[in-house]
């Protein structure tokens, strides 16, 4: 089983509120490039604290590029207490963001995603729209690096419509989303 | 994709209407040929291709580790 997927099962049985966002959400939307972890924009609601914390402790969340004596528990006080995490696991490594830069919270990244089933599993996942939002915002020179190829990848999507691929179901169609209601307009 | 939408999309993408986001990504080095085979995926196969590559990466870099220790 590989690493995405392993994580994803994990959250998704978990049902955790989440959106896939950074280089996984952008791969599944068609941009070849390679990526290493998991980046989710997660609800910082109580409720979904305390299951995401009960979801990730079978994996072992450790916090990444620190040194590995440091104590560290991402329990529901952990969470609640930070914002963003940047972790390893037992299935890699594992981003968790309460904000996205340029976009907001996790609602407010929920309306720049639409659902994409994802190993049988169905995520919320960016938008090409939100994906660009935040890669603007955030103004690194990688995310800028990326940007003309996303922008390509979305006036791609606007005049040809093939962003979903081959035999989808209707909810691989990321057109259908909310993200619609962000289309800019260049 | 069908093969008119991918007939349509290799168009686009060898002349892409200047002035375009297309045309500035050519312009700026992109390989878009490599947008076509994603976009013929499902997402799903988008990912088990990103995770394919990512764990070649990691053989690979591994075994120049293990070539440079011998």
């Amino acid at each position: 089983m590989n690493s995405f997927l392993a994580i994803l099962r994990v959250l998704c049985e978990a049902q955790v509120r989440f959106v896939v966002i950074g280089g996984v959400a952008a791969s599944a939307r068609g941009l070849p490039h390679l990526t290493y972890d998991l980046d989710i924009c997660y609800d910082r609601a109580r409720d979904n604290i305390q299951q995401l914390a009960a979801a990730l402790g079978p994996v072992h969340p450790r916090l990444r590029g620190i040194v590995n004596h440091l104590p560290f528990c991402l329990d529901s006080a952990a969470i609640s207490n930070g914002m963003n995490f940047t972790l390893t696991t037992d299935w890699g490594d594992l981003d968790l963001l309460g904000e996205v830069t340029g976009i907001g919270g996790y609602k407010e990244v929920k309306t720049f995603s639409s659902n994409l089933t994802l190993f049988g599993l169905e995520c919320a996942v960016l938008s090409l729209d939100g994906l660009i939002q935040s890669k603007r915002a955030a103004g690194r020179a990688k995310d800028l690096l990326t940007l003309p190829e996303i922008e390509a990848l979305r006036e791609i999507g606007i005049r040809v419509k093939p962003e979903s691929g081959p035999a989808q179901t209707p909810s691989d169609d990321p057109d259908s989303g909310k993200h619609a209601e962000h289309e800019e307009s260049d | 994709m069908d093969r008119a939408q991918r007939d349509e999309l290799i168009r686009l993408i060898a002349s892409p209407p200047p002035g375009s986001k297309i045309a500035a990504a050519k312009e700026f080095g992109a390989d878009l040929t490599l947008l076509v085979s994603m976009l013929e995926l499902t997402p799903t196969e988008r990912l088990k291709r990103l995770a394919d590559a990512r764990e070649f990466v990691r053989e690979l870099q591994a075994a120049v580790r293990n070539s440079t220790h011998e």
